[in-house]
């Protein structure tokens, strides 16, 4: 069982006016398959290297299983990392390579075979052994640099943006067997990364950090249908922002009343914003909707392969919709067009 | 494009490096001849008497392995100029390293304030003349009492020597990548092991070369060890110089050839290296 | 960031303290000695009497000045025609021709040999009974050995040119070889598709490529034969000196005073490098300015 707590953590650089790291508290269960999703420069890859012990943070605390990091050195921790450019060591064949933390270990070297090759057949490379680095592939590499992490079962697994080298087929090769084998190892892993889309393929939950704080940390679905504020919603790709005033319980807005099922209502301030994803609105040329359905126009058309973005005006204010392209082929711009905006799929935020 | 080159040029080539190596064919005829006297070109009488003289090799029918080693043992001059060389140059390379690998590290790595001005400092050597320093530590010496010893010339030599290793490690350093070390100690490698299976394979080419560097350069002093040696401590360039001086040809070619064994090995040893990874060399446009 | 400072510290002084007590700590006795600050006899004044005496007085100033010109002389000639040598020969060797490798290697090998033995070599080959000579005397072109011209310890400083130009085209050659392989070939590939002819090529493309390392190593070798001593020690005569020679022997003499003059001919031996180095800077800043 290994329970990650980030406590309080802070860390100050010489030269940035801000903390990098900005008091984030986190509690990582045993397990969990967790990203740590930000902008380049937000925190995130110094926060990991808190945790494996490169850089002692300023205030604050480690702990894993209850019992503080940082008093540990780095090889004492049970914390692996794998770089984003793998770093295998490029003087020793990929069974050396593999094996390094056994050897560490001081396990016989029989013993240290006998893993070798599991883990090689583990992470489906068992014919490379006697390889030396520079002769993989990429994917390869990645796929020798997890079986060298896992290979000394360790109590936390750090995933350095571990698909953004990779083309599109073998990224879902990769995540599939970072998937698989952390949930058949069982073992808790944090990966890093700057690509919401990689996020919410790979984690359970995701930790999304701006500029060294800690924004929200909930499920993949949460930031799409429940994000907490406006940051976070453009980040994960959310465009529809309308205004809104509480009144009892409905929002008053521009376009018109309307009717909200969210269960946040309360900790609504008065002036709010509320957002919808662009493929939750629904839209029809007949007046057909029963509630939350304002009358706009067709500003733009644009079709991207599988889904067709419409703009839409309503009022003073432009939606966007989402449609999967089959089926629809004659809304045009300038037609006039039902929107509908779900009372369950609108979500109310404060900022 | 014409890439075969004229005839004329060729023969011109050919020529030019007849002519460098003229030196080399002299030395090899002055040292294995006996009274090679003008005008002869090609040596009337080839003997190994320069070499029995300088009692390297034993009178002949006492060519035997006992006889070698009894030769030695009996410390002529070239012997004990020989080992000298070879203590003072082995000395010196082993501890300039030492010294050179932490700042060199920390040169190639890092940036800090006065870095400029420190590599600067450390390359200054290098572009003053050893007449500059050597006098006035000279002075200093005699009375600190480290004047004739060999403790004094080992010291001396390590000035020309320090900026050739220090810039050489350098070089290496900025083309390292640290991350590799953290890598291992997330791993389970404590710093010790760390330094031995991941840093010390990766900059060792460099450290060859930077050894070779200071190993020819304080096999080939004259000045610094004939000044601070003041005459007590003999190394191999004193030999020569003092022998070219007296007027023996033959003598003189003897010792010079075992003079310029080390540098035609390493030669060899480096055109190896600088034809393959050139670490060293290259790192240098990131300081 | 305490740590990391101290670190930084710590691995820096060793080369530091090595290099500022032995080298810059012996500059600075020798120029206190040579401005005849000699707390051990009891002379603490300060007084620029041996410059003045290695400059300007009667015993002295004629022997400096021929010594400065000779140097000058043997210093420009021998990086010049060092630098020229090693500009051909690079030129000439990166095309494909039988034996090529070998020659490669001829050109490069005196880079590691020591000036000492480099010095020892051109007694055997341009003395008057050197191989050169004999080879004249074989081929009737002089009947006795005070025929063949005066090379080696002459009052130009030949033999000492000779030695310097040995050793350094070396050192230039592999310097050419490198940036010519690395960048000359493309480049003059392209001049010559646009028409240029050979010596177009090499004055538009070729020079300035080279030039910037050539002007580096030029500097490098220039200060190195202005202030060795080996060498002219070896090849040099007894009137005139060259300065490093003077220097020494000045230093050696037993007279106090005379020792301080060779302090002080040592330091003007090393301000005319600074000098030059610094005039080097001055133009390559100029250059990139201009730029």
């Amino acid at each position: 069982m290994s329970d990650l707590k980030i406590i309080n953590l802070v860390k100050n650089f010489q030269g940035m006016d801000r903390p990098a790291v900005n008091n984030v508290n986190l509690d990582i269960n045993s397990g969990e398959l967790v990203a740590f999703l930000g902008p380049s420069g937000c925190g995130k890859t110094t926060i990991l290297k808190m945790i494996t012990g490169l850089f002692d943070p300023d205030n604050g605390d480690i702990t894993l299983d209850d019992k503080t990091l940082l008093t540990t050195p780095t090889e004492k921790r049970g914390v692996v990392m794998v770089f984003q450019n793998y770093l295998l060591f490029p003087y020793m064949n990929v069974n050396e390579n593999v094996g390094f933390a056994l050897k560490m270990k001081g396990i016989e070297q029989s013993i240290i075979d006998t893993k070798v090759r599991e883990m090689l057949d583990l992470v489906k490379l068992p014919d490379i052994g006697l390889r030396k680095p520079k002769q993989l592939s990429g994917g390869q590499q990645q796929r020798v640099a997890l079986a060298r992490a896992l290979i000394a079962t360790p109590r936390l697994l750090l995933l350095d943006e571990p698909l953004s080298n990779l083309d599109a087929h073998l990224r879902d090769e990769m995540r599939e067997l970072i998937v698989t084998i952390q949930k058949k190892l069982n073992v808790t892993t944090i990966f890093v990364t700057h690509d919401q889309e990689e996020a919410v393929l790979l984690a359970d939950k995701i930790a999304l950090i701006f500029e060294g704080k800690l924004q929200n940390y909930t499920s993949p679905k949460n930031y799409y249908e429940r994000p907490k504020n406006t940051k976070a919603a453009k980040f994960f790709g959310g465009v529809n922002f309308i205004k809104t005033k509480k009144n009892n319980n409905q929002l008053e807005s521009e376009l018109g009343n309307l009717i909200y099922d969210g269960n946040n209502l309360d900790e609504l301030e008065i002036e709010n914003i509320v957002t919808i994803r662009p493929e939750n609105i629904k839209i029809s040329d007949k007046d057909e909707y029963d509630h939350n359905s304002f009358k706009g126009l067709i500003k733009s058309v644009i079709f991207s392969g599988t889904h067709t973005r419409y703009k839409i005006l309503i009022k003073n204010i432009e939606l966007e919709c989402s449609l999967q392209s089959v089926g629809i082929n004659n809304i045009k711009e300038n037609d006039e067009i039902y929107v509908h905006l779900p009372k369950n799929k609108i979500w109310g935020m404060n900022d | 494009m014409n890439s075969n080159l004229k005839k004329i040029n060729i023969y011109a080539i050919y020529l030019g490096a007849i002519i460098l190596i003229l030196p080399l064919i002299a030395f090899f005829i002055n040292a294995f001849s006996f009274r090679w006297f003008y005008p002869q070109v090609i040596p009337k009488e080839l003997s190994l008497q320069a070499w029995v003289r300088l009692k390297l090799i034993p009178k002949s029918g006492q060519r035997s392995f006992e006889g070698f080693i009894d030769l030695w043992a009996s410390n002529p001059a070239v012997i004990k100029a020989l080992i000298n060389s070879l203590t003072i140059g082995f000395l010196v390379t082993v501890v300039s390293i030492i010294i050179a690998l932490p700042a060199a590290r920390v040169l190639g790595l890092l940036n800090f304030r006065f870095k400029k001005l420190i590599i600067f400092i450390m390359v200054s050597p290098t572009i003053l003349p050893p007449i500059a320093f050597v006098l006035g530590l000279n002075i200093n010496f005699i009375s600190l009492g480290f004047s004739g010893s060999f403790l004094g010339v080992c010291l001396v030599h390590l000035v020309p020597i320090m900026p050739y290793v220090v810039l050489t490690m350098t070089g290496i350093f900025a083309n390292y990548n640290p991350d590799f070390e953290h890598q291992a100690r997330t791993l389970g490698a404590n710093k010790t092991k760390t330094f031995f299976l991941i840093t010390l394979p990766a900059i060792a080419p460099g450290m060859v070369v930077a050894a070779l560097f200071a190993f020819l350069v304080s096999w080939s002093q004259y000045l610094l060890t004939f000044l601070i040696g003041a005459g007590k401590v003999m190394t191999l360039p004193l030999l020569v110089f003092s022998t070219a001086s007296s007027g023996n040809p033959a003598l003189t070619a003897a010792i010079s050839i075992i003079f310029i064994f080390p540098a035609i090995l390493i030669l060899f040893f480096t055109s190896k290296f600088v034809s393959g990874e050139s670490g060293a060399t290259s790192g240098f446009g990131k300081i | 960031m305490g740590g990391e400072r101290l670190k930084i510290i710590l691995s820096l002084t060793p080369p530091l303290l090595i290099i500022i007590t032995l080298f810059f700590g012996g500059i600075l006795y020798g120029l206190l000695q040579s401005l005849g600050y000699q707390p051990a006899i009891g002379k603490y004044d300060i007084n620029f009497s041996a410059y003045y005496n290695v400059l300007f007085s009667e015993r002295y100033a004629r022997m400096f000045w021929t010594g400065l010109g000779l140097n000058l002389w043997v210093s420009f000639a021998s990086t010049f025609l060092a630098a020229v040598f090693a500009l051909f020969a690079a030129l000439a060797i990166r095309k494909t021709f039988f034996a090529k490798t070998i020659c490669n290697f001829i050109y490069s090998l005196n880079l590691p040999m020591p000036h000492l033995v480099v010095a020892v070599g051109m007694i055997f080959v341009f003395s008057q009974s050197g191989l050169l000579a004999r080879f004249a005397s074989q081929l009737g072109f002089i009947n006795s050995p005070g025929e063949f011209p005066v090379l080696v310890r002459d009052k130009y400083g030949f033999g000492i040119i000779l030695a310097y130009i040995w050793k350094e085209a070396a050192f230039f050659f592999i310097i050419l070889m490198s940036v010519l392989q690395s960048l000359g070939e493309n480049f003059e590939e392209l001049a010559q598709s646009l028409g240029a002819n050979k010596w177009q090529r090499f004055r538009y493309v070729i020079l300035p490529l080279v030039m910037p390392n050539l002007f580096s190593a030029s500097i490098i070798v220039f200060a190195f034969s202005f202030g060795a001593y080996e060498v002219p020690a070896l090849l040099g005569v007894i009137y005139p000196q060259m300065l490093p020679v003077m220097a020494f022997e000045f230093f050696l003499n037993p007279d106090l005073n005379a020792r301080s003059e060779g302090m002080a001919l040592s330091i003007i031996i090393a301000l005319i490098v600074m000098v030059l180095v610094i005039i080097y800077f001055w133009l390559t800043q100029a250059k990139i300015r201009k730029d």
